[in-house]
């Protein structure tokens, strides 16, 4: 299209001229464009050049204006560079005060270009220039020199370039005056205008608009906005009443004459508005010079420039400030051009002669108008041209235009701006005449990308016309490529599209439509029919839908799997085969058309099952398959595609989906149609899963755990464990072996462990042992075996049917508590381990860990014997209740250990052994011999060994050490179960708690017989010993008894002196026998006020009715001999 | 004049689409009106920019094209009613009350206990009634 030159797409800018004194020239111009607003100047060395450019148009004109132009091309270019508003003729100083000479010549040239310039009101300015400040020019001269300009005061300026500061204001001044003086200009000759236009003085309309538009242009000049607008506006009102009233021309080209000018001014007007709105500051907007790149849009932008105009508000849309929205039109526009351009041309005549007849013809000087320039001899004359030549002009001149890169380039750039503004759907549609242009053009990679692009758009959002028409594109596109595949894609997606006579679309006119034709039902079905055609039959499977009815299937039994087929076709379909494919080869089958045998086509697959069903798909309703199908291999099962066969050509696979994971059609989904489940129990369209899991197979071995028994803490217990397997061999067999807490739940972690105890787990698993006869060394490097202390793992060697193996854990607990055992033996049923799948087997038992042995001691003083223990007495509530041991004095520690589990065990020995072997300040040995042969105890016994403790100091704690006590199981009631392993000794060892020791102040004995007998007196002594260095004062007092007659007083009080003894002594006389009460004795001691009396079960002695008699055995020689007590 | 009425579902999908014109441009109808929700969603995503109030349905004029002018509304389900008109001087308050009178007609072919909300309306009534409210547009005004 023809750019706009450059007069016109700028605003205009004041011209003045400058005449003489050409050194300053540059300096004014500079400044003059420098102003705002800028003023261009036309510089002239001397007064000769005016002259001449201002006598040269007089001779133009040679059709004159009557001929019908309605704008003259070269005005505007004319009063913006040739015709100043203002000349300024520049005199040097000298020369104006020099001799009479030099200010004649002054004179003449003021007087000459007078002449020049009057007739076209040509406004002067006279400049004086001084070069120095001295120059000083006589009041009279300058008087003179105003009057023969025939200037005001003010237009006679003085310039002086002789400092800065001079030249500043010299500037200033003369910039001042030149601008009014071009206002002044300007104006009037707008106003001698504007009076014609308001008088309404004209015969023709041309002349009408011709000077509407030169005040517009005055006005503009001006930078009066507001007046240009409403001229230009005027005249292109008259314009457009023009059309059909003029004569001048022929009716073809004084249409286009108008059309042309009409663009001129709505170019005029929007940039107008532009720079009213801008403060006429800037040059036009760039969007508005893209708006009128184009012709056409007179009609639109009027409306909108009145908008604009009218209500003042600013009542555009937002997407009206976008470039992008007048590339789209700018588009829009020249497409339409082009689409009557080419009706016309197909109604012309032949290219040839409209190449012919367009020679030599040339724009005309009017604006819009052409002529043929025709040459006589040196002269050339311009001929008018009829409405037909005009036309063949206008035709070859368009067919040299290439329309389409311009559309396709300002539609790319809609393209982009609109995707920068992320709208989205302009873009789109911006993109598919894109690719229409493209599409015309030949360029269908191009067109395909774009139209892809769309499609997707379309289709998510279900404008069905809209991807209808596309897809129509799309589908010549992959036709003119030869890309079968995708032309049969597009057909199908075509045909498959919810259009129907009901849908509420309506139906389009042929003509509008894309290639694929108008969106309606009849057209889809004759798609349908053609792809049908192509590929001697076929259909696309709109929905695939699997369902397995289980979702845990065990392997080897059979289950049953739903397929649902739905075609959105318009006619019914008929498939040949439908191969179902899984993700386990051996389970694919496949289902031929029962109602065309003949159509059996022979699979690639031999062994496959082969069903028979009818396999005619309706429209949008579903066809359900149902079969049943035995996975053997254990994992996932997923079915994987569904594979429709057609004639032997064609095949369509189909990836399947799962009902619950389905989605809505996308664009079906919008349509009110009855929703129907793709399978028939409504509870598995909604949860059916295109996939089951496949159980692992039984597995046909046994794992037995042996002991359930409890284990006892501290023996190192054994645990069978045996993998006997039935109808499975084990290959690779593995047993895995965790301990777990049961009370807590998790693993015994060694840290964890470290919290409680320093030395180990509460339960650790020490390690594995073979079967017995089996040697260590026969399991192999490469057998694993790696025990932990909560994990274990050891390999199980390759077993035969029938055959066990068996091998012994050995688990020991450092504490009483129960631990959970799981045992899982992994192995593959096949020696080939690739093929086979690893079969898992899992056992668990809980075994209890118990205290095989619960130890108990008791202190005991000697018989009769009672030392005072202070500590006893006034033992003070919440201090240690350690027991005491009186020094020195012998005291008895009986030790017994009680077997608290459930099997009898043997004990080997107990013995007191100190802790770190230190010197032990006290004496402590048994009171018998040492067990020589184990001791049996059966569960609940108790086995007790006696000690005898003197104490050699005095302590508060004295540590006596612990009792180690070594024992087993008695192996001979479980000598199956638990093997030599356990005939290990057990040393169990129990801390003794500490005593304290103490001096007692006094000692009690009391010396009784063992034994009386009836009537015989019996001395009764009673011995207090003071082991203080204090004298003691001791009440006692003897009660009566009935069994005996004593003798001696019943109470007194005896002083015992330091460190001796003092005895009591009474004699008794029993008088019954059996078990006697002594006579109760209660001794107090006054100084510690501590009252001690005997318990009754120790003071009594047996009477005898008469003096026994005893015999005696010699060991040696086996002979009884009697003997007689004493 | 009333060239073409759109419903679009809150997917942008069309719910009724209809165009009133005898020329062969109903495609290029369609094709606006799809555009025009490039608009819509603008206005949407930038209320203040825009100026639209919070409870505002009416959309205003969404933007012109070639010889139309396109106007929008959007009810608080994120439907939206979108009119395009070949009339260059058209009254704020006609189109206002002309997208009432749609929606109220909308509302109750919805209302429909037979019809699928989300799915294309085919309602016959439905089409009269918005063919009559076409018809009068403007000419209330007028009167």
């Amino acid at each position: 299209m023809e750019e706009y030159p450059e007069e016109l797409r700028t605003p205009p800018v004041a011209l003045v001229s400058l005449v003489g004194c050409a050194e300053h020239h540059a300096l004014i111009s500079s400044y003059l464009n420098a102003e705002r607003p800028p003023i261009n100047t036309l510089a002239l060395p001397d007064l000769s050049k005016i002259v001449l450019l201002l006598s040269k148009p007089i001779k133009s004109d040679p059709l004159s204006g009557d001929n019908g132009g309605i704008l003259k091309k070269d005005w505007l270019l004319k009063h913006r560079t040739r015709v100043p508003a203002v000349a300024a003729a520049f005199f040097n100083s000298d020369h104006v005060s020099g001799d009479p000479a030099q200010w004649l010549q002054v004179c003449s040239d003021i007087e000459n270009l007078k002449n020049v310039i009057r007739p076209k009101n040509i406004k002067l300015i006279v400049a004086v220039v001084q070069s120095s400040a001295n120059d000083e020019i006589s009041e009279d001269r300058m008087t003179l020199m105003r009057k023969r300009a025939e200037i005001d005061t003010k237009y006679l300026v003085v310039f002086n370039a002789s400092d800065d500061l001079q030249l500043k204001q010299s500037l200033d001044r003369l910039g001042s005056t030149f601008a009014e003086l071009a206002n002044v200009y300007y104006k009037e000759e707008g106003l001698k205008v504007k009076t014609r236009v308001e008088k309404k003085s004209f015969n023709s309309h041309e002349l009408n608009v011709r000077c509407c538009f030169k005040v517009a242009v005055y006005a503009e000049f001006r930078r009066d906005w507001v007046e240009a607008l409403r001229f230009y506006d005027d005249a292109y009102h008259i314009l457009r009443e023009m059309a059909g009233t003029t004569k001048k021309l022929p009716l073809i080209q004084c249409l286009v004459q108008i059309k042309t000018v009409a663009e001129q001014l709505h170019f005029k007007i929007i940039n107008s508005v532009i720079a009213w709105w801008k403060g006429g500051r800037s040059n036009y907007m760039v969007s508005a010079s893209i708006l009128f790149h184009t012709g056409g849009f007179s009609k639109t932008i009027t409306g909108n420039s009145n908008i604009a105009l009218g209500t003042a508000d600013l009542a555009l849309s937002e997407w009206e400030f976008q470039p992008a929205y007048y590339y789209q039109f700018a588009a829009h526009y020249l497409k339409e051009k082009r689409t009557s351009l080419d009706l016309s041309l197909t109604m012309s005549e032949t290219a040839d002669e409209i190449d012919r007849n367009a020679e030599s013809v040339v724009p005309s000087i009017y604006v819009g108008q052409f002529a043929r320039l025709l040459e006589l001899g040196d002269a050339l004359i311009m001929q008018s041209l009829t409405d037909e030549e005009y036309t063949r002009y206008a035709f070859s001149e368009r067919k040299r235009f290439q329309d389409s890169s311009e559309i396709t380039a300002f539609l790319k750039k809609a393209y982009e701006t609109f995707t920068n503004l992320k709208a989205q759907r302009m873009a789109c549609f911006c993109g598919f005449h894109m690719a229409k242009e493209y599409f015309v053009a030949g360029d269908l990679s191009n067109a395909k990308q774009l139209l892809d692009g769309a499609v997707l758009l379309y289709r998510q959002e279900g404008w069905v016309t809209l991807l209808w028409e596309v897809l129509g594109y799309l589908r010549e596109c992959s036709r003119k490529c030869g890309t079968v595949k995708e032309f049969v894609e597009c057909s199908l997606e075509l045909a498959a599209l919810p259009v129907s006579s009901d849908s509420g679309i309506q139906s389009f006119r042929r003509n509008e439509c894309g290639p694929a034709g108008p969106a309606s039902l009849a057209q889809r079905e004759i798609i349908h029919k053609e792809i049908f055609e192509l590929v001697s039959g076929e259909t696309r499977l709109a929905s695939v839908e699997v369902a397995f009815h289980e979702p845990m299937i065990k392997p080897g039994v059979s289950t049953l799997i739903t397929v649902s087929l739905l075609s959105q076709l318009p006619l019914t379909v008929d498939i040949d085969e439908l191969e179902i494919q899984f993700n386990q080869s051996e389970c694919n089958f496949i289902i031929t058309n029962s109602e065309r045998p003949s159509a059996a086509i022979s699979s690639g697959q031999k062994g496959c099952r082969v069903e028979n069903a009818p396999l005619a798909l309706n429209t949008n309703r579903w066809l359900y398959l149902t079969y049943a199908i035995k996975p053997e291999q254990s994992g996932k099962l997923e079915c994987t595609y569904v594979i429709a066969k057609m004639r032997p050509h064609f095949t369509i696979c189909c990836g399947a989906e799962s009902p619950a994971s389905m989605e809505d059609l996308p664009l079906w989904k919008f349509e009110d149609r009855v929703e129907t489940f793709p399978t028939r129990d409504p509870a598995l369209a909604f949860s059916g899963q295109k996939a089951a899991q496949v159980e692992e197979p039984e597995p046909q071995v046994d794992l037995i755990l042996g002991a359930a028994g409890p284990a006892l803490v501290g023996e190192c217990f054994t645990f069978p464990v045996t993998v006997a397997s039935k109808d499975h061999a084990i290959f690779s067999g593995e047993l895995k072996i965790n301990l777990l807490d049961v009370k807590g739940g998790g693993l015994f972690s060694p840290r964890e462990a470290e919290l409680f105890s320093t030395d180990s787990h509460h339960v650790e698993l020490l390690g594995v042992t073979g079967p017995e006869g089996e040697d260590e060394s026969l399991m192999g490097p490469d057998k694993i075996k790696k025990i932990q202390q909560s994990f274990g793992l050891v390999s199980v060697p390759t077993l035969k049917d029938g055959e066990s193996w068996s091998c012994k854990l050995q688990i020991k607990w450092h504490r009483p508590k129960p631990a959970m055992l799981f045992v899982s033996l992994g192995y593959f049923p096949d020696s080939n381990e690739s093929t086979s799948q690893r079969i898992h087997l899992h056992k668990s038992l809980q075994i209890e860990g118990k205290t095989a042995v619960v130890f108990s001691h008791q202190f005991m003083l000697p018989f009769h014997q009672d030392p005072l223990l202070l500590s006893r007495i006034k033992s003070l509530p919440g201090s240690d209740d350690l027991a005491s041991l009186p020094l020195n004095e012998t005291s008895t520690l009986v030790i017994s250990a009680k077997n608290c589990s459930e099997v009898p065990l043997l004990l080997q020995s107990m013995s007191i052994e100190v802790d770190g072997g230190i010197e032990r300040p006290c004496t402590l040995e048994h009171s018998a011999m040492d067990i020589l042969c184990p001791a049996h105890l059966v569960p609940g016994e108790e086995f007790k060994k006696v000690f005898t403790v003197i104490p050699e100091v005095e302590s508060s704690s004295l540590d006596l050490g612990s009792v180690s006590l070594r024992w087993r199981r008695d192996s001979e009631m479980e000598v199956l179960s638990t093997s030599a392993a356990t005939q290990e000794w057990v040393l169990t060892k129990h801390k003794l708690p500490d005593v304290k020791v103490e001096l007692p102040p006094l000692v009690l004995n009391r010396e009784v017989p063992p034994y009386a007998v009836l009537g015989d007196p019996l001395m009764y002594l009673i011995k207090i010993r003071n082991q203080t260095q204090l004298l003691q004062e001791v009440k006692f007092s003897l009660g009566d008894a009935q069994g005996f007659v004593l003798s001696g007083c019943h109470s007194y009080t005896v002083f015992v002196l330091p460190k001796s003894e003092h005895t009591l002594g009474y004699k008794l006389v029993p008088l019954a026998s059996g078990p006697q009460q002594l006579p109760q004795v209660t001794v107090i001691s006054a100084r510690y006020s501590a009252a001690f009396q005997p318990s009754i079960a120790a003071s009594t002695v047996f009477v005898l009715p008469s003096k026994p008699q005893f015999k005696t055995t010699d060991i040696r020689d086996n002979k009884l001999e009697p003997f007689a007590a004493e | 004049m009333i060239v073409c009425v759109a419903v679009v579902g809150h997917q942008n999908n069309p719910l009724y689409i209809q165009s009133f014109t005898e020329a062969d441009d109903a495609l290029k109808l369609h094709h606006i009106v799809h555009c025009s929700l490039d608009v819509v969603d603008e206005r949407v995503n930038n209320p203040k920019k825009s100026g639209l109030t919070l409870n505002e349905t009416f959309l205003g004029l969404l933007y012109p094209t070639e010889n139309y002018k396109v106007y929008g509304y959007l009810t608080n389900t994120k439907v939206k009613f979108i009119l395009v008109t070949t009339d260059l001087d058209v009254r704020d308050a006609d189109v206002r009350n002309f997208f009432r009178r749609f929606h109220a007609a909308y509302v109750d072919a919805v209302s429909n206990p037979f019809h699928v909300p989300g799915k294309r309306i085919t309602s016959k009534t439905f089409a009269e009634r918005v063919s009559n409210i076409v018809k009068s547009f403007g000419l209330s005004s007028a009167g």
